[in-house]
C-alpha cells in the first residue's frame, strides 16, 4: 500500500515536471500569426513586381494574364495594371483608402470594384497580391502538427471575425523552422473547402520581408481548374507618389 | 365641294379593278403594320403580368444596411415597418411574398453556369404551387430539404437530371465566398432569356448559404390584381413608409421623372440603378428601404418594344414609299387616259384648283378606304389568332395572356399610321394632279391617245 502510494506520487511528480516541457514545445500561435502579418507588411518600403498567371481549365485553352503590381503598405496604397492578355491591356485596379476602383481604358472610366475580384479568368484575386492582416480579421480556432513534403508544419485553423472576410475559415500550413505559409486551404461557411493555395517559393523583398514568388491556386469546386503565378522583375525602389493616383492610371494608357 | 367629292367617288367606282388593287395594296401595308403594333402593344403588358407571377410581385421593397466596412448589404431582418406601410397604402396582406435572391454559379460534372436563385418555401408557398409549371419532377418532392428547381435548358447545359446533387457557389450578403449542395428536384420549361433568372431553391438552405437568419430575407414583394395599378401602388407604399418615419431612398424629382415605370431604360431600370447608387453614396444607421416595381425589372423588354415599334414604323414608311410610287404612276396613267375628260370639265367651267382637289380627293378616298380595310382585316386576324390556345408551359407563354396571343393597338399609333398613309397618298397624287389641273382645255380636248 505504501509502495503504491509512493509510486503514484512519483508518477504524478514526473507528470507535473513533464507538463511545462510539453507546453513549452507549443509555440505562441498568436505571435506566429503576428509574425506572418509583419513579414507581409512592407511598411514604408515600396514594392513592385510583375506577376504572370497561367490558368488551366479543363476543355479550354490555357490562358495567360500578366499584371504589374505596385504596393505602398504604409499608406494602404495598391495598384495593379494588366499587361496581358492584349484585350485587357491597360485595365487597372487602384486602391484609394477604402475605395477600390477599376479602370477601363476603352471607356476611360473608373468604376467601383473590390479586392475580392478575380484577376481576369484566373483563380487569383486582387487581395492575393495585397497586404494581409490575419490577426485583425481572424481568430485562432484550432492548431495541430503536420507535414508538407519534407517540411514539418503547424496547421493553424482560423475563423473569420466578421462575415466580410473572403472565406469563413482558413487552414494555414506554416513551416516550423521558418514562419512562412506553405499551404492555405480556404473554406466556405458551409464547411466545404473552396480553394487551396500552395506557396512553394518566397523571395526576400527587403530584410525580413518575404513575398511568395511562386503560387499555385487550385479551385476545389471546379475540379481541374488552377492558376500558377510566378513573380519577376521584383523591385523595392521608391515609387513616385503619383503612381497611386487615377491620373497615373489614365496616363499609362 | 360636295359635288367634287361625289365626282371623285364616282371616278374611283368607274375603275373598280384599279381602285381595288391600289386600295388593296394600301390595306395590306396597314394590316401588316397594325398586326406588328398590336403584338408589340400587348407584349409588354403580358410579360409584366407573367413575370410578376414568376418574380412574385409587382411592387418590391428591399432593405439596405451598411456593413462594418461601410458597404451596402441587402437584407430585411424585421419587416414590421413594411407591413404597416403596406396596410396604410391599402395593399392586401394576402398578396405579400417574401423572397431572397442570389447570383450563383451552379456546378455539376465539370460544367458550370451562372444562375440567379430565388428562395422558396415550397411546402407553404401556395402561389408558387399554383404558378410553377414543372416539365420534370413532382411538386410534392420539392418540400424535401435542399430542393432546387432549374429550367430544362440550364439543366441540359450542366448535364444534370432530376435527383442529381449540384454545388451552388455564391457570395453571402456580406460578400463572403460560400458553397453548398442542393438537390435538383424539378425542371421548368425553357424560358429563353429568363432561364438564367428564374430558378428556385429551398429557402432554409439558401438563407444559410447567404448568411441570413431563418426569418430574414432580401426582397418583400406585393402582387396586385391589376398591372396598371403598379406605379400607383408603389407611390402609395413609398408615401406610407415616409409618413411613418421609416428611412427610405428617394430620387430627386428630376431624377425620378422619366425613369419610373414604363419609361425606365437600360439595365435593371434606371430608377433601380439610381436607387442602388444612392445606397453606395449615402451614410445611415440601421435599415433603409428602397421601393421599385416590376417595370424596373423589365426595362430591357421596354427597349425591345420600342425597337419593334420603330421597326414597324420604318416598315410602314418603306412599304408606303413603294406604294406611293405605284399610286404616282397610276395617277399619271389616269391623267393621260382622262386627258380629254379633263379638257371637257375645264371647258365646262371647272377651275384649276377644283381639278386639283378632284384628283387629290380620289387619292384620299383610295387611301382612306384601303386603310380602313386594312384595319378591319388586321382586327379579324387578331381575333382569330387570339382564339388559339398555345398552352402556359412554354417560353412563348411569357409573351401571351393565359396561353393566348393578345393584341393591343394604341389608338394614337393607329391614327398616326392612318395619317401617314393619307399624307403619302396625297403626296403621290399631287404632282400628276397639279399637272392635270394646269392642262390647257383646248390642248386637252385635241389630244388623242
Amino acid at each position: 500500500m505504501r509502495t503504491r502510494t509512493l509510486g503514484a506520487a512519483l508518477a504524478a511528480l514526473l507528470l507535473i515536471a513533464a507538463a511545462p516541457a510539453s507546453l513549452a514545445a507549443e509555440p505562441d500561435f498568436k505571435a506566429m500569426l503576428a509574425e506572418l502579418d509583419a513579414i507581409d507588411d512592407f511598411g514604408a518600403t515600396d514594392f513592385t513586381g510583375i506577376f504572370t498567371i497561367v490558368s488551366d481549365k479543363p476543355g479550354e485553352k490555357q490562358s495567360v494574364n500578366q499584371v504589374r503590381m505596385f504596393r505602398r503598405d504604409a499608406k494602404k496604397q495598391f495598384l495593379m495594371l494588366i499587361q496581358l492578355p492584349e484585350a485587357s491591356k491597360g485595365q487597372g485596379y487602384l486602391k484609394e483608402g477604402d475605395n477600390m476602383w477599376f479602370y477601363d481604358p476603352t471607356s476611360r472610366k473608373f468604376s467601383h470594384s473590390s479586392m475580392k475580384e478575380a484577376v481576369g479568368e484566373s483563380e487569383a484575386k486582387n487581395e492575393d497580391f495585397n497586404q494581409r492582416k490575419i490577426l485583425e480579421d481572424f481568430d485562432i480556432e484550432k492548431t495541430e502538427e503536420g507535414a508538407i513534403g519534407k517540411f514539418p508544419v503547424w496547421i493553424v485553423g482560423i475563423k473569420a471575425k466578421t462575415g466580410e472576410a473572403s472565406y469563413d475559415r482558413i487552414k494555414l500550413y506554416i513551416r516550423k523552422d521558418k514562419t512562412l505559409i506553405l499551404k492555405e486551404e480556404d473554406f466556405g461557411a458551409s464547411g466545404r473547402i473552396m480553394r487551396t493555395t500552395l506557396y512553394p517559393k518566397y523571395t526576400e523583398v527587403s530584410k525580413g520581408k518575404f513575398f511568395p514568388s511562386q503560387m499555385l491556386i487550385v479551385d476545389e469546386i471546379n475540379k481541374g481548374e488552377k492558376s500558377q503565378i510566378t513573380m519577376s522583375e521584383l523591385s523595392s525602389e521608391k515609387l513616385p507618389d503619383k503612381v497611386f493616383t487615377k491620373a497615373f492610371v489614365e496616363q499609362v494608357n | 365641294m360636295g359635288t367634287i367629292a361625289k365626282t371623285a367617288l364616282k371616278n374611283l367606282n368607274r375603275q373598280k379593278k384599279r381602285s381595288f388593287l391600289l386600295g388593296g395594296a394600301i390595306a395590306f401595308g396597314i394590316m401588316i403594320v397594325t398586326l406588328i403594333n398590336g403584338f408589340a402593344g400587348a407584349f409588354l403588358g403580358n410579360i409584366s403580368s407573367n413575370l410578376a407571377g414568376l418574380f412574385s410581385g409587382h411592387v418590391f421593397v428591399e432593405g439596405v444596411e451598411k456593413s462594418a466596412s461601410n458597404k451596402p448589404i441587402s437584407v430585411i431582418r424585421d419587416d414590421a415597418p413594411i407591413l404597416a406601410a403596406a396596410a396604410t397604402a391599402g395593399l392586401d396582406s394576402n398578396t405579400i411574398l417574401r423572397r431572397s435572391g442570389a447570383d450563383a454559379t451552379i456546378v455539376f460534372s465539370g460544367k458550370r453556369t451562372s444562375q440567379s436563385l430565388i428562395s422558396a418555401d415550397f411546402a407553404s408557398d401556395s402561389y408558387l404551387a399554383k404558378h410553377l409549371s414543372l416539365k420534370a419532377g413532382k411538386y410534392e418532392d420539392l418540400s424535401k430539404p435542399g430542393s432546387l428547381v432549374l429550367s430544362e435548358k440550364i439543366a441540359k447545359k450542366i448535364k444534370a437530371e432530376v435527383g442529381d446533387k449540384v454545388l451552388v457557389q455564391l457570395k453571402t450578403i456580406n460578400g463572403q465566398n460560400n458553397v453548398g449542395e442542393l438537390t435538383l428536384r424539378g425542371l421548368t420549361y425553357d424560358m429563353g432569356i429568363f432561364s438564367n433568372m428564374l430558378a428556385y431553391a429551398d429557402k432554409t438552405v439558401l438563407n444559410e448559404l447567404l448568411a441570413l437568419g431563418p426569418n430574414e430575407y432580401t426582397m418583400f414583394g406585393v402582387l396586385l390584381g391589376d398591372l396598371k395599378e403598379t406605379e400607383k401602388a408603389a407611390t402609395a407604399l413609398t408615401a406610407a413608409l415616409k409618413a411613418q418615419g421609416t428611412p427610405i431612398f428617394e430620387l430627386k424629382s428630376e431624377e425620378a421623372k422619366g425613369s419610373a415605370g414604363a419609361s425606365a431604360t437600360t439595365g435593371m431600370g434606371s430608377r433601380y440603378a439610381k436607387l442602388a447608387k444612392l445606397a453606395k453614396q449615402e451614410s445611415w444607421a440601421g435599415t433603409k428601404y428602397r421601393v421599385f416595381t416590376i417595370n424596373d425589372m423589365i426595362s430591357q423588354i421596354e427597349e425591345i418594344v420600342r425597337v419593334i415599334n420603330t421597326v414597324s414604323l420604318v416598315i410602314l414608311v418603306v412599304l408606303f414609299l413603294i406604294i406611293m410610287i405605284g399610286i404616282s404612276n397610276t395617277f399619271r396613267m389616269v391623267m393621260y387616259e382622262r386627258i380629254r375628260e379633263i379638257g371637257t370639265i375645264r371647258s365646262l367651267g371647272m377651275q384649276r384648283p377644283a381639278v386639283l382637289r378632284l384628283f387629290l380627293l380620289e387619292a384620299i378616298f383610295l387611301a382612306a378606304g384601303g386603310a380602313v380595310a386594312g384595319f378591319l382585316v388586321s382586327g379579324l386576324i387578331m381575333l382569330i389568332l387570339s382564339l388559339f390556345d398555345f398552352g402556359t408551359g412554354t417560353f412563348f407563354s411569357l409573351f401571351m395572356k393565359n396561353g393566348h396571343l393578345s393584341f393591343f393597338v394604341p389608338p394614337a399609333t393607329a391614327i398616326g399610321n392612318f395619317l401617314i398613309v393619307l399624307a403619302l397618298s396625297i403626296l403621290a397624287a399631287f404632282f400628276p394632279a397639279r399637272r392635270a389641273s394646269r392642262l390647257d382645255p383646248a390642248v386637252a380636248l385635241r389630244t388623242t391617245k
